[in-house]
C-alpha cells in the first residue's frame, strides 16, 4: 500500500479532501447551501495553509535537517519505498524530490491559499475551493512523481481542474476557451505520451518491470539504464516527441495560442495558477526527462531550442506591444519569458540552467501578481481594456501600488526576484552565444515598453485628479480599491518577490548545485561527443 | 518669521536617531567603515515606514503638521546616511584609514555558481555579492550624494509640505525621495559593476515614480515614461557590457578586475577591440543616464516633476551615475598600471559626445524662457564638459602621459562636486521663486476675486524680473551659483573648468587633431554658458517688473533659506579652499589626502594656486585660459546684460551684495532682438532642434505599426491555423456541445464518474 512519506502525503491530502468536500456537499440537503459553501471554503483554505507550512518545513534545512545542495544526480530525497501500483504493466507508486523539484513544490504549496484568498468571495464556493485543492494536487503529483505512467496521470489531471474553473468561472467567452484550452494541450500530451510509451518499451526489466510486458516506467531505473533506446534515429524522435508535449505547456511559439484564450476567460485564481505553476511543468518535465534522459539528443538540438526560446522571447514581447486587453498582454508576456528558459537551458551553463531554474521560480511569483491585479481590474472596474480608464490610482491606491510592483517586477527591475534569473541566463547566453545577446536584450527595452504604456493608460495620465477616466462598464458606480483578501494576496505576493530578488541564494544556491550536477554528470559527456564548446 | 520658529522644534524627535552614528562611534567603539552599511540601511528602513504610515495616518493631523507626513523622518534617515558618510570621510582623510585595501567590507552573497570551461571542466564556485569599495572618488562622491540629499529633503519638506496641489500625497513623496537617496548611496558604495547596475536601476525606477508624481497630469506622466524608456535604452547596453566584461574577467568585482586589467580569467592577454566594445557599452549607458547627446531628450521633460526632485535628479544623484562610471573606467586604459593599450579612440569618442553636448545643450538654453529649462539644459551642458574632461583623461592615460590624464580626471571630477553643489542650490533657489510666484499669484487673483489660476504660469521668467528686492537670499544664491556654472574667476566652478579646457586643448596641442572639434566647442560653450546662465539671472531678478505678481513675492516658508545659504557658502569659497588643499591630486587618487602644497604658508600656496590658473607656464595654454575668461566674464555677460538687464523699479533697492550687480546689468545699453527670436534658428532651437519629433516619429512609424502587425499575425495566422483544424472537425465538437449542459453539478457528476472507472480500470488491470 502507498506509504506515509511526506511527498505521498503532500500530494495525496488535497486530492481525497479535494473530492471529499466536491461530493460530500452533493449529498446534503442543499437548503443550507451558503453554510455549505462557508465551511467547505474554510476547510480548503485550511488544509492548503497546512499543505504550505509542511512545504515550508521540509524545505529548511534547519527545520526537517535535509541538506537540498548534497544530492547527486539522479539521486532523490524524500522517496519512499516503491509501491506496486498495476503490477501487470509495471506501474508503481514513486516519488522524490531534489533541487529542482523543491522551489517548485514550495511554490505550488504557496499559490494554492494564496489564490483561494484572492478569490475568497467566489460564486458557488462549496465547488470553487475544493476544486482549487484538487489542482494542487494534481500539480504536486506531477512535481513528485517519478514514475512516468503516473507523471503523466497528474500531468493530465491537471486539466480537469482547470477545465472546470474556466468553464464554470470564466468571463464571457468560457465555453470556448475551456475547449481550446483542454483540446490543444490534451493533444499536445497525447503527443508525449507517444515519446513515453517508446521509452517505456525500450527499457530492461528490473525489480519494477511489469509481470505482462516485461517493461517499467520508473524513471530513476531508466536514468541509470546504459542507453534508453538503442537508435539513435529513434532516441532524437523521442525527444522531438517530448518537446512538442513540453513546449505547447510552456508555451513556446509557435504552439502558445490556447494561453492567451484561457488566461482572458479564467478566473483570477485560475489564472494565478496556470501562469504561476502549470506553465512550469513544461520545463520541469523537459528538465527532468528530456534532458536528463537524452543528454545527446539535446546537445544536438541546441540551435532549436535557441530559435523557439528566441522566436518566443521576441515576437512574445512584440505581440504583447500590440494588445489592448490587459490580461491577454500578460498573457503573452509570460509566453515571452518562457522563452528565456529555453535560451537558458541551450546555453549549456550551470548558470544559465540555474538562471533558467530561477526563471521559473521568479515568474512563478511575479506572474500570479500580474494576474491577481489584473483580475482586480475585472471585478472592480469590470473590464480588462487597456485605455478605457485613467487615473484610477486616486479612486485605488493599493491596486496601484500592486500593479506598479508588479509590472517593474515582470520587466526586470533589479532588486526583484525576475531581474536575478534574467541576469544570470544572459551572462551565460553572452559566454555561449555572445553578441546574440543583443537581441533578448533588446527585447528588454520592448518589454519595458509595453508594460509601461499599459500602467500609464490605467492608473495614470488622466488630466483629471479627483475623477481621473472611469471605463463606462462602471456603468456610473463608485470605484472601488482592492478587497482586504486581495489585497493581502497581492502583498504577499509583492513581499516574496523583493525577497527574493535581495536574496536569491535561498533557492538559486540549490538550483545552481543541481545545474553544475546535470551538467558534470549527463551534458558533458555529449557535449565532448558532439564536440560542442562551452 | 515666528511661523519658521516653531517649525524647528519638529526636529527634536529626530534627535535619538541622529544620535545613533555618534554613539556606534564613541560608546561602541566601532570602526568608521563598519558604520558604511547604516548609510544604506537608514533609508531602506525609511521607505517602507514612510509609506506605510503615511498610507494609515493620511489626513491625520499630527502626522501632517508634526511629522510633515514623512518628510521629518526622511530627513532623520538621510541625516543618520549623512553622518556615517562624515565620519567615514573624516577617518580616511585624517588618516585613520587607509586606501591600501580597497574593498573594506562584504555584505551580500548574491548567487554562487560553477563555470563550464573549454576544457569540460568547472572553474570553482564564483559568487555575485555586493561589498563596499572605497575610493577618493568613492568619497567625494559618497560625500555629495548624503550631503545634498539631506539637504534636499530640508529643502522639500518646506516646499512641498506648503503647498495645496500635493495634499495628502507628500508620504509618497518622501518615501520615493528616501528609496532614490538609497539608489546613490548604493551605487557609489557598491564594490562590483554588477551592484553599481542593480542601484543604478534603483535610480531609474525613482526617478520615474518622481518625475510622474504628478501622475494625474498628461505632460508628467509621459515625461516619467519618457525618462525611463530613454535610460532603459541605455541600460541595456550597459548590462551587455557587463557581459562582456564578465567574460573576460570572471567576475565583476573592482578588486579583481582593476588588481591586472591587462590580463583576463586564466591569464589570457586582453585584447583591446573586446575591451573597446566592452567600455562603449557601458558608455552608452552612462550617456542615457547622465543625459548625453543623443539619449537626451528625457531630461527637460524631467522637470515636470515637484522642483525638489528636480534639483535631486540633476544635481545630487541621477545624472553623476553616467559620470561616476565612466570615471570608474580609468583603470582599464591606465597604461602604467596594467592598462590596456591602444584604446585612445574611445577616449576621444567620450570627448566628441561631451563637445556636442555641450554646445548643443547651451544652444537650446539660450531660447528657453522657463526657469527650470534654463537649468536643465545648462545641466546637461555641464555634464558634458565634465564628459569632455573625462574623455581627455582616458586619452592621456591611455596614450602614457599620465601627468597630463591624472589632472584632467581629478579636475573633471572637482567639476563634478562643484556642479553638483551649484546645481543643487539653483534648482533650489528656482523652486523658491516658484514657489513665492505661485504663491503670490493665488493671492493676487484672490483679492481680485478671479481664478484665473491656468493661464499663469509661475516657471515663466517673462512673468518675472526685478525680483532681486523682494528676495535677497534666493538672489544671492542663485548669483553665485551662475557664476560658479560660468566659471567667473575664484568662484566654485572656476577652478575646475580652466581645467578640463586646457587639457582639451593640450590634447591637441599634443598631437591629436581629433580632439580639435570637442576642444573648440567647450571652449565657445564657455562663453555661451556666460550668456545663458546670465540672461536668466537678470530676466529674473533685474530690470522691472514684468508682472503685476512680482509685488507680492516675499521669501516667507520655512524650510527654503538654510539649504540656500550652506549651498551659497561652499560654492562661493568651498570650490578655492578645496583647490587649495589639492583637491584634484586627490580625486585622481595621486595623492591619498587633502593638503595645501608646499610649506610656506597660506599666503604662499594662494599664490601658487592662482599662478596656476592664470599664468600656466605653456604658452599655448595660457592662451586658451584667457580667451575662456574673456568669453565666460565678458562676453557672454554683457551680452546678456545688454538684452536683459536692466536697473530696478524706482524706490526698490536690492541689497548690496546683488545690488551692484542690477546696477552694473543696466550699463550696457538695450539691444532689441525680437527679431532675432523670430528667425528659424531661434524656432529650431525652441523646438529642442527637433530631437523630440525625429524620434517619436521613428517609434510611430516603425514601433507600433510592427507591433500591430505582430499581433495580428498572432491572431489570424498562427491561431487562425488552429481554428482551421478545429473547425474542419465539426463532427466532434457537436457531440461535445450535446453534452456540455453548462451546469457544474452535471460536470461534477461526471468527472466523478470517470474518475471511479479509471480507478477501477487500473485495479481490474493489475488484478
Amino acid at each position: 500500500m502507498i506509504g506515509t512519506d511526506p511527498l505521498t502525503v503532500l500530494t495525496l491530502t488535497p486530492l481525497f479532501v479535494g473530492f471529499g468536500l466536491l461530493i460530500l456537499p452533493q449529498l446534503l440537503p442543499s437548503k443550507n447551501a451558503e453554510s455549505i459553501q462557508k465551511v467547505s471554503r474554510n476547510i480548503s483554505f485550511g488544509v492548503a495553509l497546512g499543505l504550505f507550512a509542511f512545504a515550508t518545513y521540509l524545505s529548511c534545512k534547519n527545520f526537517s535537517g535535509i541538506d537540498w545542495l548534497d544530492i547527486s544526480m539522479g539521486d532523490y530525497i524524500l522517496t519512499n519505498e516503491p509501491t506496486t501500483l498495476i503490477s501487470s504493466i509495471g506501474v508503481s507508486w514513486i516519488v522524490g524530490a531534489d533541487a529542482l523539484s523543491l522551489p517548485m513544490i514550495w511554490l505550488t504549496a504557496l499559490l494554492i491559499p494564496l489564490s483561494m484568498l484572492v478569490e475568497w468571495d467566489a460564486k458557488k464556493g462549496h465547488l470553487f475551493h475544493p476544486l482549487i485543492l484538487i489542482m494542487e494536487g494534481a500539480l504536486l503529483g506531477v512535481f513528485v512523481a517519478l514514475d512516468l505512467f503516473v507523471f503523466y496521470v497528474f500531468w493530465e489531471l491537471t486539466l480537469i481542474p482547470m477545465f472546470f474553473l474556466i468553464l464554470v468561472w470564466g468571463g464571457d467567452d468560457r465555453k470556448y476557451a475551456s475547449m481550446k484550452f483542454f483540446i490543444y494541450t490534451f493533444t499536445a500530451s497525447v503527443v508525449m505520451l507517444i515519446g513515453i510509451l517508446v521509452m517505456y518499451f525500450s527499457t530492461d526489466g528490473g525489480a519494477s518491470a511489469g509481470s505482462l510486458t516485461g517493461h517499467h516506467f520508473d524513471l530513476i531505473a531508466m536514468g541509470a539504464q546504459e542507453t534508453l533506446i538503442e537508435t539513435e534515429g529513434l532516441r532524437h524522435m523521442v525527444w522531438l516527441l517530448l518537446l512538442i508535449g513540453f513546449a505547447t505547456k510552456m508555451p513556446s511559439v509557435p504552439v502558445h495560442t490556447w494561453l492567451p484564450d484561457a488566461h482572458v476567460q479564467a478566473p483570477t485564481a485560475g489564472s494565478m495558477l496556470l501562469a504561476g505553476v502549470m506553465l512550469k511543468m513544461g520545463a520541469y518535465g523537459f528538465l527532468r526527462i528530456a534532458v536528463s534522459l537524452f543528454p545527446e539528443s539535446t546537445v544536438i538540438f541546441i540551435p532549436l531550442l535557441v530559435i523557439l526560446g528566441m522566436t518566443s522571447l521576441v515576437y512574445g514581447a512584440w505581440v504583447c506591444v500590440g494588445q489592448t486587453n490587459l490580461k491577454r498582454m500578460v498573457a503573452y508576456s509570460s509566453v515571452s519569458h518562457m522563452g528565456l528558459i529555453f535560451l537558458g537551458i541551450a546555453t549549456m551553463q550551470p548558470l544559465g540552467i540555474a538562471g533558467a531554474l530561477f526563471m521559473m521560480f521568479a515568474h512563478g511569483l511575479i506572474s500570479p501578481l500580474l494576474f491577481a491585479v489584473a483580475g482586480a481590474f475585472k471585478h472592480h472596474y469590470h473590464t480588462l481594456e487597456i485605455g478605457s480608464m485613467r487615473g484610477i490610482a486616486h479612486h485605488s491606491p493599493y491596486l496601484a501600488a500592486h500593479m506598479m510592483l508588479g509590472w517593474m517586477g515582470s520587466l526586470g527591475l533589479p532588486l526583484l526576484a525576475g531581474f536575478v534569473a534574467e541576469v544570470a541566463i544572459l551572462i551565460a547566453f553572452w559566454m555561449t552565444f555572445g553578441w546574440l545577446v543583443v537581441l533578448p536584450a533588446l527585447t528588454l527595452i520592448i518589454t519595458a515598453m509595453y508594460y509601461l504604456s499599459s500602467m500609464q493608460r490605467t492608473i495614470f495620465e488622466s488630466n483629471d485628479r479627483h475623477h481621473g477616466i472611469l471605463p463606462e462598464s462602471l456603468h456610473g458606480e463608485d470605484p472601488t480599491d482592492v478587497t482586504w483578501h486581495e489585497n493581502t494576496g497581492m502583498f504577499i505576493l509583492g513581499a516574496l518577490t523583493i525577497l527574493f530578488g535581495i536574496l536569491p541564494f535561498i533557492f538559486f544556491d540549490m538550483m545552481s548545485d543541481w545545474s553544475t550536477k546535470l551538467l558534470e554528470d549527463i551534458l558533458v559527456a555529449a557535449l565532448e561527443n558532439q564536440g560542442v564548446n562551452p | 518669521m515666528s511661523e519658521t520658529k516653531n517649525e524647528y522644534k519638529l526636529l527634536l524627535p529626530l534627535v535619538p536617531i541622529l544620535a545613533i552614528i555618534p554613539y556606534l562611534a564613541l560608546v561602541q567603539g566601532w570602526e568608521s567603515i563598519d558604520a558604511a552599511i547604516f548609510i544604506v540601511a537608514a533609508p531602506f528602513v525609511a521607505f517602507p515606514t514612510i509609506l506605510i504610515l503615511g498610507q494609515v495616518y493620511n489626513k491625520n493631523k499630527t502626522w501632517k503638521n508634526t511629522w510633515k507626513e514623512g518628510g521629518i523622518l526622511g530627513l532623520g534617515a538621510l541625516g543618520v546616511s549623512l553622518s556615517a558618510a562624515i565620519w567615514i570621510l573624516f577617518d580616511y582623510l585624517n588618516g585613520t584609514a587607509h586606501f591600501a585595501d580597497h574593498s573594506v567590507s562584504h555584505w551580500l552573497e548574491w548567487i554562487s555558481f560553477d563555470v563550464l570551461q573549454s576544457d569540460y571542466t568547472m572553474t570553482e564556485t564564483r559568487i555575485l555579492g555586493m561589498g563596499v569599495w572605497i575610493d577618493s572618488l568613492t568619497l567625494m562622491l559618497m560625500f555629495v550624494a548624503t550631503f545634498l540629499c539631506f539637504l534636499i529633503c530640508w529643502f522639500a519638506i518646506g516646499y512641498m509640505t506648503t503647498d495645496p496641489i500635493n495634499e495628502d500625497s507628500n508620504h509618497r513623496f518622501f518615501a520615493e525621495f528616501v528609496l532614490f537617496s538609497l539608489g546613490m548611496f548604493g551605487m557609489v558604495l557598491a564594490d562590483n559593476f554588477l551592484w553599481l547596475f542593480v542601484f543604478w536601476e534603483i535610480m531609474g525606477l525613482c526617478s520615474y515614480l518622481l518625475i510622474g508624481f504628478y501622475y494625474w497630469k498628461d505632460s508628467a506622466a509621459k515625461a516619467a515614461k519618457k525618462a525611463f524608456l530613454t535610460t532603459r535604452v541605455g541600460d541595456v547596453f550597459l548590462m551587455v557590457g557587463l557581459f562582456i566584461l564578465y567574460d573576460i574577467y570572471g567576475s565583476l568585482e573592482f578588486s579583481v578586475v582593476f588588481d591586472d586589467p591587462s590580463t583576463g580569467v586564466g591569464g589570457a592577454l586582453v585584447d583591446s577591440g573586446q575591451m573597446f566594445w566592452a567600455l562603449t557599452m557601458l558608455f552608452i549607458g552612462a550617456v542615457g543616464k547622465s543625459a548625453q547627446f543623443p539619449l537626451h531628450v528625457w531630461l527637460p521633460d524631467a522637470m515636470e516633476g515637484p522642483t525638489p526632485v528636480s534639483a535631486l535628479i540633476h544635481a545630487a544623484t541621477m545624472v553623476n551615475a553616467g559620470l561616476y562610471l565612466v570615471a570608474r573606467m580609468m583603470p582599464f586604459v591606465d597604461v602604467h598600471h596594467h592598462g590596456i593599450a591602444g584604446l585612445e579612440d574611445f577616449g576621444i569618442m567620450v570627448a566628441y559626445i561631451g563637445g556636442i553636448t555641450a554646445f548643443m545643450a547651451a544652444s537650446i538654453a539660450f531660447v528657453q524662457n522657463d526657469i527650470k529649462k534654463v537649468l536643465a539644459y545648462s545641466t546637461m551642458s555641464q555634464l558634458a564638459y565634465i564628459f569632455t574632461g573625462l574623455g581627455s583623461a582616458l586619452y592621456f592615460l591611455n596614450t602614457g602621459d599620465y601627468h597630463a590624464g591624472y589632472f584632467v580626471l581629478g579636475a573633471s571630477l572637482f567639476h563634478l562636486f562643484n556642479h553638483a553643489m551649484a546645481k543643487g542650490m539653483l534648482f533650489m533657489a528656482s523652486g523658491s521663486v516658484i514657489h513665492e510666484v505661485h504663491h503670490a499669484h493665488n493671492l493676487l487673483s484672490l483679492s481680485h476675486g478671479d481664478g484665473d489660476h491656468h493661464d499663469f504660469d509661475p516657471q515663466d521668467m517673462r512673468n518675472m524680473g526685478g525680483l532681486a528686492s523682494k528676495m535677497p537670499v534666493t538672489a544671492t544664491a542663485m548669483m553665485f551659483g551662475s557664476m560658479s556654472i560660468i566659471g567667473i574667476p575664484l568662484i566654485g566652478g572656476f577652478w575646475s573648468k580652466e581645467g578640463i579646457i586646457a587639457e582639451t586643448w593640450a590634447a591637441y596641442f599634443h598631437g591629436e587633431s581629433a580632439m580639435l572639434v570637442p576642444a573648440i566647442l567647450i571652449l565657445a560653450t564657455a562663453g555661451m554658458t556666460g550668456f545663458y546662465m546670465s540672461r536668466m539671472w537678470f530676466m529674473t531678478f533685474a530690470g522691472k517688473p514684468k508682472n503685476e505678481v512680482v509685488d507680492y513675492v516675499y521669501e516667507n516658508t520655512p524650510w527654503i533659506k538654510e539649504p540656500l545659504l550652506i549651498l551659497t557658502l561652499i560654492t562661493a569659497i568651498g570650490g578655492f579652499a578645496l583647490a587649495l588643499y589639492g583637491v584634484i591630486d586627490f580625486l585622481s587618487n595621486e595623492s591619498t589626502h587633502l593638503a595645501m602644497h608646499g610649506d610656506h604658508g597660506v599666503v604662499d600656496s594662494i599664490i601658487t594656486q592662482l599662478e596656476h590658473a592664470f599664468l600656466p607656464e605653456d604658452s599655448q595654454i595660457r592662451m586658451v585660459g584667457w580667451v575662456t575668461i574673456f568669453l565666460a566674464l565678458f562676453v557672454g555677460p554683457i551680452m546678456a546684460a545688454r538684452i536683459h538687464g536692466g536697473s530696478l523699479k524706482d524706490g526698490e533697492t536690492a541689497t548690496p551684495i546683488v545690488g551692484w550687480l542690477v546696477n552694473l546689468s543696466g550699463k550696457f545699453g538695450t539691444q532689441d532682438v525680437s527679431s532675432l527670436a523670430e528667425s528659424d534658428l531661434a524656432e529650431a532651437l525652441q523646438n529642442r532642434l527637433y530631437f523630440d519629433d525625429l524620434y517619436e516619429g521613428i517609434i510611430a512609424r516603425t514601433v507600433i505599426p510592427f507591433a500591430d502587425l505582430c499581433a495580428w499575425f498572432d491572431r489570424n495566422v498562427i491561431d487562425g491555423i488552429i481554428k482551421q483544424i478545429e473547425s474542419n472537425s465539426v463532427l466532434g465538437s457537436v457531440q461535445i456541445r450535446r453534452i456540455t449542459t453548462g451546469s457544474a453539478r452535471d460536470y461534477i457528476l461526471m468527472a466523478t464518474v470517470g474518475a471511479l472507472s479509471i480507478v477501477a480500470l487500473l485495479l481490474g488491470v493489475s488484478n
